[in-house]
This record gives structure tokens, sequence and C-alpha cells, in this order.
């Protein structure tokens, strides 16, 4: 057992250079989360003319850390192990430790999901220093590179500006969803630092014994989300959203209550305690608009709701606003998309005679997506 | 030997209650009522089912102001064997790193334990930074986002419920739990059980009793700092409204403005 330790105020803090991004893979790809925290580490690394260095691990980091310069690391350290093929808490925290420590970066990023978030509060205990948790935002300041993290609160009505003035490094974790991953491109020039790691036997207590993969539900990648509440009224309310979301290309989402009851499986939760998700557009039918519900979809491009109650909190944020019945208004809306639908194919059919293989490919590779 | 777990509280004001100031910010904390952290109800009740099929006692422990005793007796209530309190104002405005801090001493005071459990996260700070923190300080393995977890053959086993799947993991003990909001139903308290938490009482440990300076606790010891509260600009939203025979116009509408594509 390891002595208890204080928070150790940084001696020398102008000695901390660069931003440092943790980068959590899945499937042997660098996991789209991670891919975020490329592009709110790079904006903070040029601000202040620093380097972002991305730090991965796994049993083979070869490709991964091509990867990892493609879509905009600087420098990226691969860390190699037999031992690193999944995340297990310890090892990888053990790891990440050793390489802040090592390399003293002024900052250091995780994303936010649950492993990221289960590494990182052991990784600030083990640098002795702050995190600033569940930010979607950053900003650094030029002359002193204090970071200040904005973190949605009481039901995202406003910011809490959370800074580390005194350690180091400044760490943060940044929520899933918030930031829009950064183009790949082969060309990008960067350095790569690819290390064999041995890793102590006492890191290594944890077994996994067992693993069910699910699909991944990553409603933060859609383009349109329809979500249900309360206001479905019965679980089977969902066919009826479902059907708009395959109409739209689009997926489902809902609240926490209707997840709670056990309408819909938790993976499409969207707000506080779910995803956070800004799709082009998101339509909200029967949900009332709590901020619980709100922080996780308020940055939508367009807003629709769906809500029998005329003054439905929901409205305030809504860019349009169907006060009917949503067992009414949904299949009315389905017709209607389906009549203009019908005539934007066999305009195509008309316009390109031939050519139709094309149009029916395309249309699926966007489904696909 | 019985196995010695220890369940880690929070009390929070009902986040179904709380008011915000608008001008400030802050929680008006006095409108709302008290309650104990929904995802530590969550971890108490997997802590319980664990004594229901094993012999087991459950120590209780918050970090709070002096009130928060009554979460620790309604924990009691439904099934835990001591309660500790650990309060001092010199603990108040703690981060999460003192917090974690503060918790680990109490926790190495009690001496053995096999199991430590807690909420995934409170609803009033939500990093979900406290639970692996504590695992850290004593320096013994984890496993958080879990959905169950049980104890056999000398090992503890937890389901962690990930974005792309589940995984079963397997620990010797000692070790930490952290639980998921809603993974169970957590069971009521019993008026036998209530007075019998009334009549042990829940003890009190203030900085004195831990093995810490005062310096590393409390605000003092946080590495962070809130600089303050900012407001969210809102992006302007039309509101235009539509009833049920304008849906036409609405989808026209939002083709020729390029937001819908079909």
């Amino acid at each position: 057992m390891s002595g208890l330790l204080n928070a150790k105020v940084a001696e020398k803090p102008d000695e901390y250079k660069n931003v440092m991004i943790f980068l959590e893979t899945r499937d042997g790809k660098i996991a789209k989360p991670a891919l975020e925290m490329i592009t709110a580490g790079s904006k903070l690394a040029r601000d202040v003319n620093e380097k972002l260095i991305g730090v991965v691990m796994s049993d083979d980091v070869s490709s991964l850390s091509d990867e990892a310069g493609y879509y905009g690391c600087d420098i990226v350290i691969g860390l190699q192990s037999k031992a690193l093929k999944e995340f297990r808490t310890l090892p990888y925290a053990a790891m990440f430790s050793d390489v802040i420590m090592e390399m003293k970066p002024n900052i250091v990023l995780v994303a936010a999901t649950r492993n990221g978030r289960d590494m990182a509060s052991r990784v600030a205990v083990r640098c002795r220093t702050g995190v600033a948790a569940d930010c979607t935002e950053f900003e650094i300041d030029k002359k002193t590179r204090i970071m200040v993290g904005r973190k949605p609160s009481y039901g995202d009505s406003a910011f809490a500006e959370i800074l580390c003035k005194d350690y180091r490094p400044q760490m943060a974790t940044a929520r899933p969803g918030t930031f829009i991953p950064p183009e790949r491109d082969e060309k990008r020039k960067f350095q790569k630092d690819i290390r064999n790691v041995k890793i102590p036997d006492e890191f290594l207590g944890k077994e996994i014994v067992e693993f069910k993969p699910k699909k991944e539900m990553d409603l933060s990648s859609a383009k349109v989300i329809v979500s249900g509440g309360l206001g479905l009224g019965k679980p089977s309310g969902f066919k009826l959203i479902d059907e708009l979301a395959k109409e739209l290309n689009g997926q489902v989402g809902a609240t926490r209550p209707v997840v709670d009851l056990g309408w819909i499986s938790r993976d499409h939760q969207i707000g506080q305690t779910g995803q956070t998700v800004r799709p082009d557009i998101y339509i909200a039918a029967g949900i009332s608009g709590s901020p619980q519900h709100t922080m996780g979809m308020k940055k939508s491009g367009i807003i629709i709701s769906i809500n029998s109650d005329p003054d439905a909190e929901i409205n305030q944020i809504s860019d349009y606003i169907i006060t009917a019945d949503l067992y009414t208004a949904i299949p009315k809306l389905l017709e209607e998309i389906r009549k203009r639908k019908g005539a934007t194919v066999e305009e195509e059919i008309v316009k390109e005679a031939g050519t139709q293989k094309k149009v029916r490919s395309k249309k699926k590779k966007e489904n696909e997506e | 030997m019985a196995l010695e777990i220890i369940c880690l509280i929070k009390q929070v004001p009902d986040s179904n209650e709380v008011e915000i100031d608008p001008v400030t910010f802050t929680l008006k904390r006095a409108t709302a009522r008290n309650v104990i952290n929904p995802s530590d109800e969550n971890a108490l009740e997997a802590a319980l089912r664990i004594k229901d099929k094993n012999d087991a006692k459950i120590t209780v422990i918050s970090m709070g102001p002096p009130f928060a005793d009554v979460a620790i007796l309604e924990a009691m209530a439904r099934g835990g064997d001591r309660g500790i309190l650990i309060t001092d104002r010199a603990f108040a405005g703690a981060d999460t790193y003192p917090t974690g801090l503060t918790l680990a001493a109490a926790i190495n005071k009690i001496g053995k334990f096999d199991i430590i459990f807690a909420g995934e996260e409170s609803t009033d700070a939500s990093t979900g930074h406290v639970g692996p923190g504590v695992a850290e300080f004593l320096g013994i393995e984890q496993a958080s986002y879990t959905s169950n977890s049980w104890f056999e053959n000398g090992y503890v086993y937890a389901d962690r419920e990930l974005e792309y799947g589940t995984e079963t993991v397997k620990m010797k003990p000692p070790c930490l739990i952290t639980v998921l909001t809603n993974s169970n139903i957590p069971r009521n308290a019993t008026l036998r059980r209530k007075i019998d938490a009334q009549r042990k009482g829940v003890e009190t440990w203030t900085l004195k009793d831990l093995d810490l300076k005062p310096e590393w606790v409390g605000k003092s010891g946080s590495p962070t700092v809130v600089q303050g509260m900012k407001g969210i600009m809102e992006k302007k939203r039309e509101g235009k409204r539509y009833g049920i025979d304008d849906l036409g116009k609405l989808v026209d509408e939002m083709i020729s403005s390029g937001v819908l594509k079909l």
C-alpha cells in the first residue's frame, strides 16, 4: 500500500511545455473521442507555439502511431507491450503517468469516455496534480500559459471555469461529442517514438475474463436524431420514432426518464448522464425539455419540437415548433417527407436515365455512413 | 472471516429540486431537500447484495457537513453496519484530489478492508474522479462503471458497462468498485433497522483523527479552483410555429434552406 501524498505545487511551471493527449483505442483504431482531443489539443498548442504530443498504447502501435500523426499529432509516443493490448486501469495509468513525468507537458487532455475518466482520475493522483473534469471548452492565456477549462454546470445554464494555476501538468477531461475530429492527412509530418515497455506485475492484478461487444450507439456522429420522451405515453411509441429516424437516415435518441422506465436501452440516452450530440437536425417528440436533457442536445443545428403542450419548455430552444399530438404529427410528417422523396427519386431517374444504379449505390453508401 | 466492505456515500441536494440563482449561477442549496447521491444508493445496494450472500460487514463513510449524518443513518437503516462521518471545517472547499485523499486516510484508519463501493459520480459535481482517486491513494485495483458485481472463491467480479460493450473483470481483494446509477433497485429501510441505526449512531471523525496535515485538505489542498461562473451564450432560435396542416410547408422550408436533404 502506497503512502498518502498531498497534491504538489510545481516549483518550476516554466519547465512544463507542450500539450499531451491520451489516444484511446477501440478495435485497433484511435477512438473518435480521442480524435476530438487532437482538435482541442492542437488548438491549445498552436495558441502558444507548442507541440501536440499524442500517447497511444497497445500490443502493436506501429499503424496506430502513424494514424495519430496523420490526424495531427506533432509527436507520437507509442508504448508497446502485450499487457497493453486492451485497456486496463493500472498498467495504462502507470505508463501514461510515467510519460507525463518524463516529458513534463504543460497540459494533458483525456477524452471523458468511461475508460478515459477511469484512468485520468488515477493519473492525476499519481502526478499529484488537479484535473478539470468533463469540459466542453478550453482556452489558454498566451502569456501565463494557464488553461481555463469550461465545464457546463447546473443543467447547462452556465459554465464553471476551472483553473489549475500552480500545479503541473494542468489536466482536463473533455466530454465526447464536443469537438469535431480533424481531417486525416497522410502528408502531415510528425515525429514517432515507439517504445517497448515492461509492465511490472503489480499492475497486472485485474483480469478481463469476458467481453461482450455491443454495436456502439454513436449518436455523436449522427446527422439526424429523432428522440422520444415521456410524452410518447407507452414503450411502443418508439416504433414511430424509429420509423421517422429511418426515413431521415438518422438515429434514435431518448430522454433519461424513458430509459429509466426501460422503454429503450440506455445507449440511446441523451443529456447530462447520457451522450452529448450535435446533429444537423434534432427532432424532440414528446419531450418537455428539462435541462438534464437539453444540455446534451442544445448545440444541434436545427431543433424541431413536437409537443401537445404549446408552452413546453423545449419550445424555447426550438427553431420549429409543432404543437400537436405526436401520434398525428409524426405520421403526417412521414407522409409529407415520403411524398417529396418519391418526387426527388423520380426526378433523378428522369434526369439521369441510365444512371439509376449509381443513384442507388450512392444512397446505399449514405445509409452505411 | 467476514468480508469487510466499505461504502462511500455523499449527501447532495436533490437535483429535481435544485434552483439556480440566475445572477450568480450558484446553487440555492437551502431550497432543495438533501438526499443520498443517486448512484451511491446503487453502490450501497450492490454492497448489500454481496452481504446477502456472504458473511460481510458494511461500513458507510461520508465526508460532508455535520448534517450529512442523516444520509449515513439512512444507509445504515438499509443495511449498513457502521457509520462514519468525516467532518471538519478544514475539509471545506475540497476538489477531487483532497477529497480522495481524506477518504483514503479514513479507510487507512479503519485498517482491514476487502471491497470499497462508491457511486459512479455525484450529481452536484459529476466528475467521477473521487472513487478511482481513493483507489489510487490506497494503491488498489478498481473496476468503474459497473452494473453488477459478486464475490466468488476469494475473487471479486464485476461487469463494466463501456460505450462499446460489457467487460467482466476479476480482481483479488482489496479493490474498489464504482456503481452505475439505476443499475439496481435500492432496497427500503426497515423500521427495525431504522431504530437500530439511531441506537448505534454515527461516529464523527475530524482532521485530528486522520493522518493528514491541514494544508493537504480542503481548499488549501485542492489543485483546481473554480474561477467563477460564466453564462452560456445560447444560439438564438426562431421558434416558428406549425400546426398539423402546415407540416408540408415545414418540410418544404427545410428542404429549400438546405437543412433537410432527402
